[in-house]
């Protein structure tokens, strides 16, 4: 009698899968994937470094834009006279500021590709990149366009000592 | 009332495993493309938006400390900055090391591809990162990688517009 009643309930119940051991499994992959799962990406920066076998450049270009990062600021010159000097705002190299002449001069010379970033030995890496990346490329917000597009600058860039 | 307390509770657990499959797989095919670089633990790399993939290349590593080649420690900071050489002996004599004396098929790569990257932390100065690239170049090593970070976007540019 008692069986009887069991086995109609059972009928009635939708047929169930025992889900245990998939959910324990699921449980364990997932924090384990999500400590191994890798977040923060690595990408390079490729140096345009004069060889130490090719000895001086054959012919230099006529124009060669350097962006000296000193203690106290930043210097542009075009290889022989200075463009603009730069100070530090609040402590902080005014990246801003050479970004837009960057672009200025981007505007004015459009196939020159060449640049160098001279520092002081005191100067700390992460500056370099940041000069670097200004100097390589600018974001731009156009008019009647949400997005924002990646202007590349001078691209081939070589570093070296300030003078 | 006492069987119905007795009955176990029973979820519904449909929607939790939906959620726990999807995860699993972006999480597998995430982890099978495998970084060419592990992101070191004890330096933070700066920040840049450049989008060029990493390559297998001989690793410097130089953290505030210590310089490390293909994970074997070769050089402390401080000697570096205390020496006046232009090239840091240490660093290149490792270096050379590696491209005489090849062990096993992923070091034949790597010192076949003639590069370097250098993993630099933000805080090292700049005279010590450009001995470790003389003596990178000095030592046949040409072409040299700077690693870092990928952001988004350049921050101030994006604050001004």
């Amino acid at each position: 009698m008692a069986r009887q009643h069991h086995y109609r309930r059972r009928t009635k119940d939708p047929a169930e899968l025992d889900m245990t051991t998939f959910l324990n499994l699921m449980v364990v992959l997932v924090p384990f994937l999500l400590i191994t799962a890798v977040f923060s990406r690595i990408t390079i920066v490729e140096l345009n470094l004069p060889s130490s076998a090719a000895g001086a450049a054959p012919s230099e270009p006529a124009l060669r834009f350097e962006v000296i990062v000193r203690e106290q600021g930043l210097e542009i010159t075009n290889g022989t006279s200075m463009i603009a000097k730069l100070p530090k705002v609040e402590g902080e190299y005014d990246l801003l500021a050479l970004s837009e002449l960057v672009q200025a001069l981007k505007h004015d010379h459009p196939d020159e590709q060449d640049a160098s970033v001279l520092l002081e030995p005191e100067i700390e890496y992460d500056h370099l990149i940041r000069v670097m990346d200004a100097v390589r490329s600018a974001e731009l917000t156009q008019p009647g366009d949400e997005g924002i597009t990646r202007v590349a600058l001078f691209t081939d860039i070589s570093i070296g000592d300030a003078p | 009332m006492s069987r119905n307390r007795l009955k176990p509770v029973r979820m519904n657990l449909t929607s939790l495993m939906d959620v726990f499959t999807i995860l699993v797989f972006f999480l597998l095919v995430n982890s099978a493309n495998t970084e060419v670089l592990e992101t070191p633990k004890q330096i933070t790399l700066p920040d840049s938006v450049v989008e060029e993939k990493p390559r297998e290349t001989v690793v410097v590593f130089v953290s505030p400390d210590q310089v490390t080649v293909q994970g074997e420690t070769v050089a402390f900071v401080r000697d570096i900055l205390a020496s006046n050489d232009p090239e840091i002996g240490a660093i290149g004599d490792k270096l050379s090391e590696l491209s005489d004396k090849v062990i096993g098929l992923k070091t034949q790569a790597v010192t076949q591809s003639r590069e370097v990257t250098i993993l630099a932390d933000r805080s090292v100065p700049f005279s010590v990162v450009k001995r470790v690239m003389s003596t990178c170049t000095g030592r046949g090593y040409e072409r040299i990688s700077l690693a870092v970070l990928q952001k988004a976007s350049q921050a101030p540019q994006s604050a001004q517009s």
